[in-house]
């Protein structure tokens, strides 16, 4: 493994600025995000952000094209950046997966998504092992190993002193070779995964939901959701969107953003009809979404164990609670 | 169990096995120890996991919105602060008083749940900032009172504080600190979905025609709806500061609410929301002689 001293990190990360654009997990107040590196910033690594790296590849506003009317024409403008390569350093397993479950949204099936595609292939990974899962954690009931991340390109170990960096991609380990200089090769064990206090058991709850459309249960779980989206915009995987557009005079623009299944209009139809007219419809549909319909169409699971909702609801929606209720309810 | 979440118990099995009502609303142990969350009874056999502790945050008078027209009386736990969101709902129309039995519960203050965060039960955790200023720690309505009432003891002036320093402040830099709270914002709308104050059928935020708020999460949008959302509270905020608990960005929100409530009653009077029904609210209504410094 190669590693490098804690006290010389920043030397690595200017090293990889020079060609990178770094995102760190940063703290400021209460509130931790990645943020671009910079001499200066102290990224923060004690534990998982309370935004998810999602915006990074997937900004909550994003524009997509603009326009400009010219006598009876109308002129398409195409704002794609080029930005350079970039790295986001030090992201968990679980919001790996989440890039993971992101990646197979907006790149299969046959439609690939050319703002995330552009971003996507641009972007390397080097995902930190956890080794102390926080009060809601629960990523290991979800079957995700909070020491080896999928899509990884590079594996940063917690050593005590050290940082320890595995490659875990052609791309991941072109660049370790090049930073030779930096590291020292040694036999490192990585810190052990501390015990998690939320576990669930998931065990044929996909299977069981296929059937459980029309049960009792969304109307209990649901009564205390307020309908807000603090669930749904600190979700590493949620990415529904809504497309509008704003015109000044001749011209403007057309811009995405992210949007809510929790939001009463989100499926709000032109005439006013709306199919999902109460809450028992909106958080049966998330929680169907997550833990049935993902894993029917692409084999995983939509929720990646990182506990930001149930952290963070205003009235404590549990996830894993809700889980345990969908395994002990009567089949209608 | 403590005495006062026995008591609730008793209350609540008195009241749904005798048909007085028939549906609860209280409080229950969430996914951790220093999270309590919303209960909806209305089975006997679920009373017992009624809880009353230092997390039961949720101004459950939130729920009464959605429960105007429900077919019974229902039943609903209050601490001081969400009491005034019962009489702030029967001033505006929303319900009426007898459609609610209120279960009054002096509160001594609250405890941080983020504070809480990694520690184990028992540990010192710090008090909440909502619960620093509280001035109402008794039931201001009740059909029946749980505890002993409590004196108003002020534990901090987090908020109060803040509001100095912003007062202090020049025009721009009061601008530029809002500008930095509000481009933070993250548009989840927790804030307005857990007022009390918030009952209108159909937010304007929500209109898709017209638009009046635009979609995109900017800084000109962030600061329309929450500059919107203050003014449209104004003289209704019961201050129980759910708003400001709910943040996930932790934004100052009271900061505003409670700057506009000093000044309401620099302009018309002491004017505290949801203390007496019968009087009509600062904004809500005029006077020949009420001051008019813009015109």
């Amino acid at each position: 493994m190669k590693t490098i001293a804690k006290s010389r990190l920043n030397e690595l990360l200017k090293a990889l600025d020079k060609e990178y654009n770094i995102l760190v997990p940063f703290k400021e107040e209460s509130v931790s995000k990645f943020v671009p590196w910079q001499e200066g910033v102290d990224p923060y690594f004690e534990e998982n952000t309370l935004l998810p790296p999602k915006d990074i590849l997937f900004p909550q506003t994003e524009k997509m094209y603009g326009f400009k009317v010219k006598d009876k024409s109308v002129e398409i403008e195409e704002l794609t950046q080029e930005k350079g390569q970039q790295i986001i350093f030090g992201l968990r397993s679980c919001d790996a997966y989440s890039i993971d479950c992101l990646d197979k949204v907006f790149l299969t099936k046959g439609y690939e998504d050319g703002f995330y595609r552009q971003k996507r292939e641009n972007t390397l990974l080097w995902a930190l092992a956890c080794t102390k899962p926080q009060d809601s954690c629960f990523c290991e009931s979800i079957g995700i190993d909070p020491r080896e991340a999928v899509c990884a390109d590079v594996q940063i170990y917690d050593l005590g002193e050290e940082w320890g960096f595995t490659a875990r991609s052609a791309a991941g380990e072109e660049l370790l070779q090049k930073l030779e200089g930096l590291f020292t090769d040694k036999d490192a064990e990585p810190l052990p995964v501390q015990g998690f206090s939320i576990t669930v058991d998931m065990e044929g709850v996909p299977e069981k939901l296929a059937n459980m459309f029309d049960h009792p249960l969304w109307e209990e779980v649901s009564r205390k959701c307020l309908g807000c989206a603090a669930c749904t915009y600190l979700c590493p995987t949620c990415h529904c969107f809504d497309i509008a557009g704003s015109v000044k005079g001749g011209q403007g623009y057309k811009f995405r953003c992210w949007d809510s299944c929790m939001f009463s209009e989100y499926t709000r139809m032109a005439g006013g009809h709306n199919p999902r007219p109460s809450k028992k419809e909106r958080v049966r549909n998330r929680f169907l979404h997550k833990l049935y319909y993902f894993v029917e169409r692409y084999g995983q699971l939509l929720c990646t164990g990182c506990g930001r909702c149930l952290a963070k609801c205003p009235v404590n929606m549990d996830i894993t609670a809700i889980i345990r209720k969908i395994k002990e309810a009567q089949q209608q | 169990m403590n005495e006062i979440s026995l008591q609730m118990r008793e209350i609540a099995r008195d009241l749904l096995s005798k048909n007085e009502v028939n549906l609860v609303l209280g409080w229950e142990k969430g996914s951790h120890w220093y999270k309590s969350a919303p209960l909806f009874i209305n089975k006997v056999e679920d009373v017992d996991r009624l809880v009353f502790d230092e997390f039961c945050h949720n101004n459950l008078s939130k729920y009464l919105v959605d429960l105007a027209h429900h077919e019974a009386k229902v039943a609903i736990f209050v601490k001081g602060c969400d009491s005034r969101g019962i009489n702030r709902l029967i001033q505006d129309n929303v319900i009426k008083r007898e459609q609610v039995y209120v279960i009054g519960i002096p509160c001594r203050g609250l405890k941080d749940p983020d504070d809480a965060v990694g520690k184990k039960c028992g540990e010192p955790v710090k008090d909440a900032v909502k619960c620093q200023e509280c001035r109402y720690p008794n039931p201001v309505v009740h059909d029946i009172m749980v505890g002993e009432q409590v004196n108003a003891t002020a534990r901090g002036q987090e908020t109060a504080a803040l509001i100095e320093k912003l007062e202090k402040m020049t025009q721009d830099e009061r601008y530029n600190y809002w500008s930095r709270q509000f481009e933070c914002c993250i548009r989840c709308y927790a804030c307005r979905n857990v007022c009390p104050a918030c009952s209108c059928r159909e937010c304007i935020f929500d209109r898709a025609v017209p638009d009046w708020l635009g979609k995109a999460n900017n800084l000109a949008e962030n600061q329309f709806m929450h500059l919107t959302r203050a003014m449209h509270v104004a003289g209704r905020c019961i201050e129980c500061g759910e708003c400001e608990r709910a943040c996930p960005m932790n934004l100052p929100l009271m900061a505003l609410n409670k700057k506009i409530i000093k000044d309401i009653e620099e302009l018309f009077g002491e004017n505290d929301a949801g203390i007496d029904p019968e009087k009509k609210p600062p904004l809500g209504h005029f006077e020949l002689n009420d001051p008019e410094k813009f015109m």
